[in-house]
C-alpha cells in the first residue's frame, strides 16, 4: 500500500543549512497491517511523516514514495490527502478563529471534490461528528471551539483522532501521538486508532517509546537510526528497544 | 512651507474652481497633500490624482431619506474638508432617535465633492450607514461631520469597495458631547488611493467611543485608514482594534493617534493594529501615536505585523485544502474580529460575508 525506496531528504537549502536528515530509508506497509518506526531523537522520524504528507520544508533528493501504486513524491500536500493519506501531527496547530467543525467539513467535502465524489450534507456530517466524538468522549463544547485553540496536548492528540474518524484516511501517519498523553488518555486515543483498523487501511505508527505500542499490537517494528531504518522485528522488538535503549544503533547515527 | 510648486493640471483646474481667497491661495501655493506632508506620507493624494480630469463631475449621494436643510454645513478645518465645502452642496440630516440612515456615495466622474453634517440629538440612539465608490478616474472628496449630543448612542458603519482607479478622500469629523457613545466600524476594500480619515473629539467628558476597521487590500489597491483621537473632556473611554489585510501590489496605511489634553483625566484609551502581509510585494505602513498631558490616565497602543503562518498552512493542507483555499480561511480567520464586534447580527453577517468574498472563499 505505501512503499518507500530509498528515500533521500534534507532540509530545503532555502529554509536553512543543506542538512540530510533522510538517507536512503526502505519501507513497505501492506493494506490492514500497523507498522511502527522507533528510534531515538533526531534519527529523522518526524522528518519521515513530513517528507510522506508533502511538508515544503523538506527536498527529496533520492528515492520515491508510492502510495497505492503511484509515485506521489512530488504531489502537493492536499492532493496526497485527497488519496488518503492523514498525519497525526506531533505538534497540532491552533488556528483560531476557525471552528474545528467548519475546518473539518471544508477538509472532508474538499477531499471529496478531488476524488470525484459528492459533498457530504451538513446533518449527516453533525450525525457522524457525534458519533465519533462520543467515541473519543470529546465533548460538544469542545467541538465548538477554534480548531485546538485551548487545549491541553493531550486534547490535542485526541482531537487528532477525532479529525482522522471524520476522515476517514486510507493511510494514518501517528506522529509520537503518545507524546504529551497520560495513561487514561492514551488508552482513549489507542482505542481510538484501533477502531480505524481495518483490512483496508495501513497505519505508520512513529514513536519513541513502546507503551503506545502496547494497546496498538504493531504487525512489525522498524527501527530507524542515522536517517535509515536498521533493523525490522515483531513487536517484541518494541520490548528489546525498551529494555536496552537505542545504544546499540549509536553507530549508525552520522 | 509656502515654497510653490508646480501645480498638476488637475490641481490647476481645481483652484481655478475656487473663488479668490485663502484657499485658492493656499491651494496654488501648496498643491494638494502629498508625501512630504508628514500625515500624507504614505498617501499621495498629488500624485494619485495628477492625470485626472476635474471636469464634469458626477457624484451621486443616495440617501434613505432626504435632507433637514442643505444651507451650510460644517466641514472642519483640514484642506480637503474646506475644498470639499467650497466646491460641492452640503446637506444636514437631524436624526430622530432610532433613525437608521443610510447615505450611499458614489463618484461616477470628474472631480466631486459633497459636505453633509449629522447631528444625533441629546439622548438619542441612532444608526449611520455609508457607502463609499468611485469610478475610474473619479474623485470622490467627502467632508462629513458628525455631532453626538449628550448621552447620545450612535452606531456608524463605513464601507467602502474596491474601486480600481478611483480616489476616495473621506474626512470625518466626529464630535462627542458629555456621556455620548459611538462605535464605528469600517470594512474597507481600497483604491486606487482611498484616504478613510476620522477626526474625534472627547468634548465633553464620560464619552465612550470604538472605532473598529477590518480592510482586505488587493493588488494595484491603496486604503489608509487615519484616525485623531482627542481627549479633551474627563473620564472618556476610547477602544481600538484595526486589522489589514494586503495582497501582493496591495497597500494598507494605518495612522493612529490619541492626543490627550491636559483637563482629560482619568482617560482609558487603547490603540491596537494588527497588520497580514499576504505576501511579496504586500506593503503595510503603520504609525501609532499616543500624546499625553494629563497625568492619571491609562493609554496603550500595539502594533504587530505578520505573515501567514507557514505551520497552519501546512496543517489545513494536509487536511485536504487547497493552499488558497487554506489562505483564505486563515486571512478570514484574522480579519474577523472586528466585524464580530457589530451588535446586528444581520449587518454583521452581511459584512463576513463580503469579506469572505473579497477573499475568494465562499463557505
Amino acid at each position: 500500500m505505501l512503499e518507500i525506496k530509498n528515500l533521500h531528504a534534507r532540509v530545503n537549502p532555502e529554509e536553512g543549512a543543506d542538512l540530510a536528515i533522510l538517507k536512503g530509508v526502505d519501507l513497505t506497509v501492506p493494506a490492514g497491517e500497523v507498522h511502527a518506526v522507533m528510534g531515538p531523537n533526531g534519527c529523522g522520524k518526524s522528518t519521515l511523516s513530513y517528507v510522506l504528507a508533502g511538508h515544503e520544508g523538506y527536498e527529496t533528493t533520492d528515492g520515491a514514495i508510492r502510495f497505492e501504486g503511484e509515485d506521489i513524491g512530488e504531489l502537493e500536500p492536499e492532493e496526497r490527502a485527497a488519496r488518503g493519506l492523514f498525519l497525526s501531527f506531533q505538534y497540532p496547530v491552533e488556528i483560531p478563529g476557525v471552528p474545528t467543525l467548519t475546518f473539518l467539513k471544508e477538509a472532508a467535502n474538499a477531499q471529496r471534490r478531488a476524488r470525484g465524489e459528492a459533498e457530504i450534507s451538513a446533518p449527516d456530517f453533525m450525525k457522524l461528528a457525534r458519533e465519533n466524538a462520543a467515541k473519543l468522549g470529546i465533548s460538544n463544547d469542545m467541538l465548538k471551539r477554534p480548531v485546538n485553540v485551548g487545549f491541553s496536548g493531550g486534547e490535542k492528540k485526541r482531537m487528532e483522532i477525532f479529525q482522522a474518524l471524520m476522515l476517514a484516511p486510507r493511510f494514518l501517519i501517528l506522529d509520537e501521538t503518545d507524546s504529551g498523553l497520560d495513561i487514561d488518555a492514551l488508552k482513549v486515543v489507542a482505542e481510538g486508532v484501533n477502531a480505524l483498523r481495518n483490512p483496508e487501511r495501513g497505519m505508520l505508527v512513529i514513536t519513541h517509546y513502546q507503551r503506545l505500542l502496547d494497546h496498538l499490537k504493531p504487525d512489525v517494528v522498524h527501527v530507524m537510526a542515522g536517517g535509515r531504518i536498521v533493523e525490522s522485528g515483531g513487536p517484541e522488538l518494541a520490548h528489546k528497544l525498551e529494555a536496552e535503549g537505542y545504544d546499540k544503533y549509536a553507530g549508525e547515527a552520522a | 512651507m509656502n515654497a510653490l510648486v508646480k501645480l498638476s493640471a488637475f490641481e490647476a483646474a481645481l483652484a481655478e474652481a475656487l473663488p479668490e481667497g485663502d484657499l485658492r491661495a493656499e491651494l496654488s501655493a501648496r498643491g494638494l497633500p502629498h508625501r512630504r506632508v508628514e500625515d500624507w506620507k504614505w498617501s499621495d493624494l498629488r500624485t494619485a490624482l495628477a492625470r485626472f480630469d476635474p471636469a464634469s463631475p458626477a457624484l451621486t449621494l443616495t440617501a434613505s431619506r432626504s435632507p433637514d436643510r442643505t444651507a451650510e454645513p460644517e466641514h472642519g478645518e483640514r484642506l480637503m474638508a474646506r475644498l470639499a465645502g467650497a466646491l460641492g452642496q452640503g446637506e444636514v440630516y437631524e436624526l430622530a432617535p432610532g433613525e437608521r440612515l443610510s447615505l450611499d456615495i458614489r463618484a461616477e466622474a470628474g472631480a466631486g465633492h459633497k459636505v453633509i453634517e449629522v447631528i444625533v440629538p441629546d439622548g438619542a440612539e441612532a444608526a449611520l450607514h455609508e457607502t463609499y465608490q468611485a469610478a475610474p478616474g473619479a474623485l470622490a472628496n467627502i467632508a462629513l461631520v458628525i455631532r453626538v449630543g449628550a448621552g447620545a448612542r450612535l452606531t456608524r458603519l463605513i464601507e467602502q469597495d474596491a474601486s480600481p482607479d478611483g480616489v476616495i478622500v473621506l474626512t470625518g469629523e466626529l464630535e462627542l458631547a458629555q456621556g455620548a457613545r459611538a462605535h464605528q466600524t469600517t470594512l474597507g476594500f481600497g483604491a486606487r488611493l482611498a484616504r478613510l480619515e476620522t477626526r474625534v473629539r472627547h468634548a465633553g467628558g464620560g464619552a465612550h467611543l470604538t472605532l473598529d476597521g477590518a480592510c482586505h487590500v488587493g493588488a494595484g489597491l491603496h486604503l489608509d485608514q487615519t484616525t485623531i483621537v482627542r481627549h479633551e473632556g474627563p473620564d472618556g473611554i476610547t477602544r481600538e482594534l484595526f486589522k489589514s489585510a494586503a495582497a501582493p501590489g496591495g497597500r494598507a496605511v494605518f495612522q493612529g493617534k490619541i492626543h490627550v489634553e491636559r483637563p482629560a483625566q482619568k482617560t482609558d484609551a487603547q490603540m491596537n493594529h494588527r497588520a497580514l502581509l499576504l505576501g511579496e510585494g504586500a506593503e503595510i505602513d503603520a504609525k501609532p501615536e499616543l500624546e499625553i498631558y494629563a497625568d492619571d490616565v491609562v493609554c496603550a497602543h500595539g502594533n504587530a505585523l505578520g505573515a501567514l503562518d507557514a505551520a497552519a498552512l501546512f496543517y489545513m493542507r494536509q487536511r485536504g485544502l487547497d493552499d488558497a483555499r487554506a489562505r483564505a480561511l486563515l486571512t478570514e480567520s484574522f480579519l474577523m474580529e472586528p466585524l464580530d464586534a457589530v451588535a446586528d447580527e444581520a449587518e454583521r453577517e452581511r459584512l463576513k460575508a463580503r469579506l469572505r468574498a473579497s477573499l475568494g472563499a465562499v463557505s
